[in-house]
């Protein structure tokens, strides 16, 4: 049409490689058929073609611009079908959306990072962001946990972390099994072990609605400051550009104004936690 | 802005031609009621001047149920969409917000919109459930390119910009309009109008009051309210400014936007189940928070032009005017 640009149309992009991670969570690896970057917490939407698109938060290095890495918990339709994919598989992509991590604003602070379940995909980016700017950060924490030892993605992830300077990676299981011998409990609990700086700190949340509210309560109680806590939104973010309304949250479209929100912002939106 | 006039039977005789070369909509008067239909030679006498507004409202025109937006290809010819009330000229505002959105420009609705006179009528006649002036906004438009006054056996014609400059051209019989008795009798036309639906709509608060009792509402007056609702979605089809919808995917990459409403079950859910408008007493408060604060807080045109059609579509007899007025008590 004119040679406009139009919002809807996604890019190609083939499927190079499948990573199986956990039985319900796969990799897809993908190369888009026209230069695609993203900024580290920004998502796309991924279509698989005639079927449908859903919003993901790439789970790669935002450095790494010639493909993308895409983590999928099989969990509805649209990602039943994803999981059904083979290399040589074209999808669709669209984005990047929205507002992600502001790294700059983590320069010379610690950061410490609170996952559950699949919000590790997001985080990994933003892991691979950091260890880009590892000389300007003070420290780097990552605590995470997972339903069961199983569940847990990317678990070479860990050691690399805990070999690099400046980083640090904890676990725990909300259920261990025979092979575990780590900590048992909530991601929240695993705060307890980490000293803080309050003041020279953030905090950034990423995983299912109730660990976000506890968590975000947990680094209130630490003395963090509303504004110095960044939570990763999930909602139906269905056309990325702020208008198809799914994803309203209070005044805000989550795609458009998110999805990277401080604490600070969004506190008085009603809801943020369903 | 300026004023043409043209004799009504040569204004009659010009649209007859006029219409075998535009696509013309008007609102006219048939057995229901009004509403837009295609203009021929046999409904230009049926065309409803300054009387209340089409049954149908005016961001169908541009946002269609369903339109293919990566392979659908938009008519360049002209259209003229003739007897938009300003309720509804009003409300294309919020949607121009939304869909010509500079980081995103909706290409399907920008063609749209350019290829798209709009003439309003004054609106001189109020229907039972029309509160447009409760929320600052009068029965007539001096932002649609024309506008079209009957007096009598005159048709004057408010030029408010230069698209409607171009069609107003096209009467080629038209006269620059400057007599102040003429000017005089619009005048009082406009006055008798407000007047009419200021008494109308007495102890209904206004746009930002209404913001602030809602969000003060408590949990009973959502849940009696929407306990005659069926989620039937018709408030949010037939407002002038509700415009959700879904992408809908084909082979080959396509996507079809199709209207969508947040007053359909599942219309927050996501993969994992969470579902935050689940119950329908919060799916039923969205529509109204969404219109008195949340869209208020993010743009600057009105989210509810008072035009009253989800008072008088609804089914279950809701009238959130009457909600309103319980918070306001």
């Amino acid at each position: 049409m004119n040679g406009m640009m139009n919002i809807y149309k996604p890019v190609r992009a083939k499927l190079t490689e499948v990573i199986e991670e956990s039985p319900l969570i796969k990799t897809f690896v993908l190369i888009p058929e026209t230069e695609f970057s993203f900024g580290t917490g920004q998502f796309i939407e991924l279509s698989v073609d005639g079927i449908g698109e859903a919003p993901f938060t790439p789970s790669s290095s935002p450095h790494v611009t010639d493909k993308l890495e895409v983590t999928v918990m099989k969990t509805g339709y649209v990602t039943e079908y994803m999981h059904n994919l083979k290399p040589g598989a074209f999808m669709g992509i669209r984005g990047p959306y929205g507002r992600g991590y502001p790294v700059e604003n983590f320069f010379g602070k610690e950061v410490i990072i609170l996952g559950g379940g699949c919000g590790l995909a997001p985080i990994r980016s933003l892991l691979y962001a950091l260890e880009h700017v590892k000389d300007k950060l003070d420290r780097v924490v990552l605590c995470y946990g997972s339903k069961t030892p199983a569940d847990c993605v990317y678990k070479p992830l860990f050691n690399r972390l805990n070999s690099t300077e400046k980083f640090e990676a904890y676990r725990t299981v909300d259920k261990g099994d025979d092979d575990w011998d780590g900590p048992v409990g909530v991601a929240t609990t695993l705060l307890n072990k980490v000293k803080v700086k309050p003041g020279n700190s953030v905090a950034v949340v990423c995983g299912p609605p109730i660990m976000m509210k506890f968590g975000t309560m947990k680094f209130l109680e630490m003395g963090y400051k509303d504004e110095e806590i960044y939570l990763s939104m999930e909602k139906n973010m269905s056309c990325g550009l702020g208008k198809c309304g799914h994803c309203m949250m209070g005044k805000y479209f989550v795609c458009k104004d998110g999805p990277v929100f401080t604490y600070d912002e969004i506190k008085d939106t009603p809801d943020i936690w369903k | 802005m300026h004023y043409l006039s043209i004799n009504k039977e040569e204004w009659d005789k010009a649209l007859e031609q006029i219409q075998l070369s535009f696509t013309i909509f008007a609102a006219v008067e048939n057995d229901f009621g009004i509403d837009y239909e295609e203009l021929n030679s046999s409904n230009i006498s049926r065309i409803a001047y300054n009387r209340a507004k089409p049954a149908t409202p005016l961001k169908t025109f541009f946002l269609p149920v369903k339109e293919n937006v990566t392979s659908g290809q938009v008519r360049n010819r002209q259209r003229v969409i003739m007897g938009v009330p300003g309720c509804d000229v009003e409300g294309l505002k919020l949607l121009d917000e939304i869909y010509l959105d500079r980081d995103y420009i909706d290409i399907y609705y920008q063609q749209h919109r350019e290829n798209t006179v709009i003439i309003s009528f004054d609106c001189f006649e109020r229907q039972e459930h029309c509160h447009c002036t409760s929320y600052g906004i009068n029965p007539w438009s001096e932002s649609a390119d024309l506008s079209v006054i009957r007096v009598e056996d005159m048709i004057l014609l408010r030029v408010a910009t230069e698209k409607g400059n171009g069609f107003a051209n096209h009467f080629s019989v038209t006269r620059e309009m400057i007599d102040d008795k003429t000017l005089a009798v619009i005048d009082e036309a406009h006055k008798t109008a407000l007047s009419k639906l200021s008494e109308a709509v007495k102890g209904l608060p206004g746009f930002e009051t209404t913001g602030m009792l809602l969000q003060k509402a408590g949990d009973e007056i959502w849940a009696r309210y929407s306990s005659r609702c069926v989620s039937c979605g018709a408030c949010t089809t037939i407002c002038p400014t509700c415009s959700c919808f879904l992408l809908i995917d084909k082979p080959g990459f396509e996507k079809i936007r199709q209207m969508d409403a947040c007053q359909y079950p599942g219309f927050q859910r996501v993969a994992g189940g969470e579902d935050s408008l689940f119950e329908l007493p919060r799916r039923f408060r969205n529509r109204y928070m969404c219109k008195y604060i949340w869209k208020p807080g993010k743009f600057s045109s009105v989210a509810c032009t008072g035009c009253g059609r989800c008072i008088e579509a609804c089914i279950g007899k809701i009238n959130k005017n009457e909600l309103f007025m319980e918070l306001a008590k």
